[in-house]
């Protein structure tokens, strides 16, 4: 289905704007998701500024404006400069690595601890959370 | 229900010279893909992820995936 003209024109609006923005479930002081929580997170660690949306009151409509937009459907969605990053788990890998922090222009935080999903794997294997179709 | 030998062989297909690894994680529609190429060196996480997904969008659309984790590593990096 083609997504709704206003609502496409609201978000490139809200990217456009904010340097750093995530498209979370729940806010970030109530997180409704365990991968939105965890970005939050990620972003609280590097302690950048960022607007974040909730999208789930427009889930559907948001999908498939993110998949004109993007080509991603799943959420979370991390924006910087006005391009998708990506969702949980490259995220967490950029904050391993260094190259969230390059890309924030901020110091890398000194607590980057790998999350446990990531200690397991030898060589910083780089997951993402499954994507889901309903 | 996936085919994974097919959907292994759409993801060799999509990413030339890549090893892939394909892992039932439940009920058989619930898959996670391990993806190392050379080619990823030049190319952005997220355009790694969107190769992947991209290569078996047709089984997400007809069910017969559900979820897919993806991993991947740049071949011949470690």
């Amino acid at each position: 289905m083609p997504a709704d003209p206003q609502l496409k024109e609201q978000v490139e609006r809200a990217i456009a704007d904010n340097p750093v923005l995530l498209f979370m479930k729940g806010t970030p002081d109530m997180p409704r998701c365990g991968f939105s929580m965890r970005v939050v997170g990620v972003l609280e660690q590097v302690g950048v500024e960022y607007g974040a949306i909730d999208v789930l009151p427009a889930l559907q409509p948001l999908r498939e404006v993110t998949t004109e937009l993007s080509d991603w459907q799943t959420f979370p969605q991390l924006y910087v400069n006005g391009e998708l990053v990506g969702g949980c788990d490259i995220v967490e890998e950029m904050l391993e690595s260094g190259e969230l922090a390059e890309l924030l222009g901020v110091e890398q935080p000194a607590d980057t601890a790998a999350p446990e999903a990531h200690r397991i794997l030898p060589g910083g294997s780089q997951q993402s959370p499954p994507m889901q179709v309903e | 229900m996936a085919d994974l030998d097919e959907i292994k062989r759409m993801i060799e297909a999509a990413v030339p010279g890549a090893e892939v690894e394909l892992l039932d994680e439940g009920g058989g529609d619930h898959l996670r893909a391990i993806v190392a190429a050379p080619q990823f060196d030049s190319m952005k996480r997220i355009d790694q992820h969107r190769a992947i997904r991209n290569a078996v969008r047709e089984r997400f659309e007809d069910g017969s995936i559900h979820a897919l984790s993806i991993e991947t590593t740049v071949l011949g990096s470690d």
